[in-house]
């Protein structure tokens, strides 16, 4: 018997011994696999704008709000985003305003409130509503929010920035709650029994002591929810109107930077300036949420010092 | 073991790849107009059962690169929604030695659409020019006798054959001699039906698309060429006649009087089952 117990020790041991160097390698390849999508995505990008970078009018290219990328014959063309990316940043505040307040609350209630069957239901409940796809959404926008709004609102065109900020918000929900969820439990129950005997009442110990101890994965959730409404594409296209103005209402349809690449670069002729300018507009996008990363870092990096 | 599986696996993909191609076809290479495109599918789909020898491989592009196609010879077939121009043709004429040769395919109508409950029912060009056109002066529906206030203007995604062909008729020219714009702040949305669609649900809305999308919750706004002339309800008389502004012939273009098999190809879609599939598209048979 422990001859043979030892016997299988060893072939144990010589068989991790041998799968030790190549796995380790394994990881560290999928570790790094995540720059290299993201050089190839960037190299993707710059190359698709090509020779409209040095081309293009910069000045007008982010002051204008004419964009007339396909002019009648005789006619310069008009690369002007600057109604667009109206378009994309009040959309994204609008539902985050909503995705935000709602997030959080439901995942303090899932996390702190909630108990047992209700729990294990909820949970279910939001994994399913992640699941829903963005087309989906967009109906819901096209064929249910926008009689709302034009009855709620007295207005004509129910597809608007206030129909898009809530579908994108609506959508962003689930990610950030599960996320949060998450991060509050991440906690250690010794915070909150030390809350607790100290006297602090239950809003309390979520108020002073998990959203400050959390922090950095909230703002992680609130970041990838940002991250999903400013990139959404087609639930944006359904649910804005995609009219390219500056909007002066609430109600007023507008148009994202996503939904005009993905209605434009379909039938734009490849490596015509309007194919390239359309790639430059994603080069924007990947500088949006370039900037919103890092600032979402030296933030958490400046709390992380305050404390 | 995984790079034997990787050669396998390309082994097997690589020969389906020649298994699928070795059965030779003859091929229509039809390249042109975008307005066109769903129309030219349609037709290559059909006719492979009238003859499974012939393969029509339908291309958009536009109307100018299928007739640029035609020039160099990457295109047997020019689907093209605007008449040739002089230069075109002869540009053609000195690369092939050959005539263009225009074949009229279709007509194409497009209707200018409005809510069920508007109670306008005619507007002539000059008016249109003034609501879509960029710096046009009109914006409220009470300039053209109706009610509502500002009107919403729903059209399609500049890459359109339709939005071409609207810009041009509507828009007109600037004073310069060029073309005039849409305004800016123009819903552009992502298809025909889309439009009509948005228009049923907008009470203010004012949107153009091709005839085949009426419904029952739209009107069509009668078209006058002159403000207080004879205002025509679109449709397939009057696209035919000539009695409806907003009409055009869509072609095909070929080098050279076609012969065999391309010539089987066009006679076919002008006869019974080619304009049978133009009216199911929604574009206008010839008679």
């Amino acid at each position: 018997m422990p001859d043979s117990t030892r016997k299988t020790r060893v072939n144990k041991s010589l068989l991790s011994d041998r799968f030790e160097k190549p796995i380790e390698w394994l990881i560290k390849i999928c570790g790094w696999s995540s720059l290299a999508a993201l050089t190839a995505i960037l190299i993707f990008i710059l190359k698709g704008a090509g020779p409209m970078i040095s081309k293009i009018n910069w000045v007008e290219f982010f002051t204008s709000t004419k964009w007339v990328p396909s002019p009648g014959t005789g006619n310069e063309p008009h690369y002007g985003i600057l109604a667009m990316l109206v378009g994309t940043l009040s959309t994204t505040a609008l539902a985050l305003l909503i995705s935000v307040p709602l997030g959080l609350a439901a995942a303090v209630y899932i996390s702190e409130f909630a108990t047992g069957k209700v729990k294990e239901f909820l949970k279910v409940l939001l994994e399913l509503l992640a699941a829903i796809p963005s087309i989906v959404w967009g109906f819901i926008g096209l064929m249910v929010l926008a009689p709302l709004i034009q009855n709620w609102f007295g207005v004509q065109q129910g597809r608007n920035l206030l129909n898009g900020g809530i579908v994108l918000g609506l959508m962003s929900v689930p990610l950030i709650v599960s996320l949060s969820e998450d991060a509050l439990r991440a906690v250690p129950d010794a915070y909150r029994e030390a809350a607790l005997a100290l006297g602090a009442s239950k809003w309390e110990i979520v108020f002073r002591v998990l959203f400050p101890a959390a922090r950095n994965g909230l703002l992680a959730a609130v970041m990838l929810g940002l991250g999903r409404a400013i990139g959404e594409t087609m639930a944006a296209l359904l649910a804005t109107g995609h009219a390219n103005q500056i909007p002066s209402a609430i109600t007023d349809p507008v148009r994202t930077i996503t939904a005009t690449i993905a209605a434009e670069m379909g039938e734009a002729p490849k490596n015509s300036d309007h194919y390239h300018v359309l790639f430059i507009l994603g080069l924007v996008l990947f500088v949006i949420t370039g900037v919103v990363n890092v600032v979402a870092d030296l933030v958490i990096k400046g709390t992380k010092k305050h404390v | 073991m995984s790079s034997r599986l990787l050669i396998l696996t390309l082994t097997l993909l690589t020969g389906g790849l020649t298994s699928c191609s070795d059965k030779k076809k003859l091929e229509i290479r039809a390249k042109g107009s975008d307005t066109m495109i769903q129309l030219s599918t349609a037709w290559a789909e059909a006719y492979r059962k009238v003859n499974p020898n012939i393969q029509v491989n339908a291309m958009g592009g536009g109307s100018g690169t299928g007739i640029a196609a035609l020039q160099d010879g990457t295109a047997d077939i020019c689907n093209s929604s605007r008449p040739i121009k002089d230069e075109e043709k002869a540009k053609i004429k000195a690369a092939t030695g050959k005539d263009v040769v225009e074949h009229a395919v279709c007509l194409d109508a497009l209707a200018v659409y409005t809510h069920k409950a508007n109670p306008v029912t005619q507007i002539s060009i000059e008016e249109l020019q003034e609501i879509w056109a960029e710096g046009g002066t009109i914006t409220q529906w009470e300039a053209v006798g109706g009610t509502g206030g500002q009107i919403s203007l729903i059209g399609r995604q500049s890459s359109s054959g339709t939005y071409d062909y609207f810009r041009e008729h509507i828009c007109g020219k600037t004073p310069e001699k060029k073309q005039r714009e849409f305004r800016q702040g123009i819903s552009e949305l992502v298809g025909s039906n889309e439009v009509v669609e948005s228009v049923s649900k907008t009470p203010s809305a004012m949107g153009y698309s091709g005839m085949g999308y009426k419904n029952d919750k739209v009107n069509w706004l009668k078209v006058s060429a002159k403000k207080g002339g004879e205002a025509v309800i679109p449709g397939e008389d009057a696209a035919r006649s000539g009695s409806y502004p907003i009409a055009r012939k869509l072609f095909i273009y070929t080098v050279g009087e076609p012969t065999g098999d391309i010539k089987a190809f066009i006679d076919w879609i002008k006869g019974p089952e080619g304009q049978a599939i133009v009216n199911k598209e929604g574009f206008v048979s010839l008679k």
